[in-house]
């Protein structure tokens, strides 16, 4: 599997400049919601589900404790570990605000990521399209795949 | 909208498991990761008290398989039932592409299932989100109570079901009725992500 992956093209210069420059181990860049647009790091497509949820969790309750004590919000949160720290951000683009989950070892620092996170949310900025053309997704029929499909993820 | 990546052709929906407090949302989850193989899931996340509650969410993610040439993954979230953790359901169901309310048949919850799912429309509103257009499917658990205890899965489309939307009886503790519920919201999500794309 790839290193560095992305749902959207625009998204991968950036994000592989700021994982060489930030030395970071794991990056991720996602929606509110917790849906990933682009990964560094990760094998298993539901380990990185697992890392965004959490990730996004954690990004919109701080927000609300944020809202409640009349700040706007926070620009960044960080976890200092004895191996790894995490360190959680977002920024907004034209096609709406994005997060992004770091988690870096001894040899890289809260400051070297905090300093390219910046690079990054700029270059984001600047390559996201404003609007991305509608393509077809599933056809009309897809009843029968996905019985299929489930039937098998439930062994019947 | 479920998440598109048409490079790698994977698609990604987010659906919520909602409903009152000690309705079995939670328990939902736990059976179906019981049953998956683990190739096909990955780890099951809960943000529990210290009492098995629900406090922020559980999580799991699934992976369904080959649709339309797509591999498509899902992403099961509950929410806290309880009353006072509004707060925590209201980001949970940020972006989600379908709901599962999961009912409590007995007779004595009836209220709190109208509670719930009066405050699963306001939640939505709040978001600017009308409930008429997300994919929602109810499930009547705990049908394997008692008789002179629960009402009858009629009776709760009576109660709750005023749009008719699909509903599902179910025990989901021992399973009944949570492979079709998925099955059910799945078909919906994946009917209207088909409806929205020009094909």
């Amino acid at each position: 599997m790839k290193q560095t992956r992305a749902v959207e093209p625009w998204m991968m210069e950036p994000l592989e400049r700021f994982v060489t420059e930030a030395d970071a181990r794991l990056t991720l860049i996602m929606t509110p919601s917790g849906q990933v647009l682009a990964q560094h790091g990760f094998t298993r497509a539901v380990d990185i589900m697992a890392a965004a949820a959490l990730g996004a969790a954690i990004v919109s309750s701080t927000r609300e404790i944020a809202s409640a004590i009349g700040e706007n919000g926070f620009r960044a949160l960080n976890h200092q570990g004895v191996r790894h720290g995490v360190f959680l951000s977002e920024t907004d683009t034209p096609r709406g605000r994005l997060l992004a989950l770091v988690v870096y070892g001894s040899e890289s620092s809260v400051g070297l990521v905090q300093l390219f996170f910046e690079d990054l949310a700029r270059e984001l900025n600047e390559a996201c399209p404003q609007e991305i053309p509608q393509k077809a997704v599933i056809s009309a029929n897809f009843e029968r795949e996905l019985n299929e499909s489930l039937a098998s993820l439930f062994g019947r | 909208m479920p998440l598109v990546n048409f490079t790698t052709r994977e698609i990604t929906c987010k659906i919520v498991y909602y409903g009152p407090g000690r309705s079995g949302k939670t328990t939902n989850l736990q059976y179906i990761y019981g049953r998956v193989p683990e190739t096909r899931r990955g780890r099951m996340v809960s943000l529990a008290t210290r009492t098995d509650r629900t406090l922020f969410f559980d999580f799991l993610p699934l992976e369904l398989g080959q649709i339309s040439g797509f591999t498509t993954r899902f992403q099961l979230y509950t929410v806290p039932g309880q009353v006072y953790y509004n707060a925590t359901r209201k980001l949970v169901l940020q972006g989600a592409d379908g709901v599962v309310f999961v009912a409590d048949s007995q007779a004595r919850q009836l209220d709190e299932n109208i509670e719930s799912l009066q405050n699963l429309q306001e939640n939505l509103l709040e978001q600017a989100v009308d409930v008429r257009g997300v994919p929602v499917v109810l499930q009547y658990n705990k049908q394997d109570l008692p008789s002179d205890l629960i009402l009858t899965p009629d009776e709760m489309d009576d109660a709750l079901n005023f749009r008719d939307a699909p509903s599902f009886p179910a025990d989901a503790l021992n399973g009944a009725g949570v492979f079709e519920t998925l099955k059910g919201v799945s078909e919906l999500v994946l009917k209207k992500l088909s409806e929205e794309t020009p094909t």
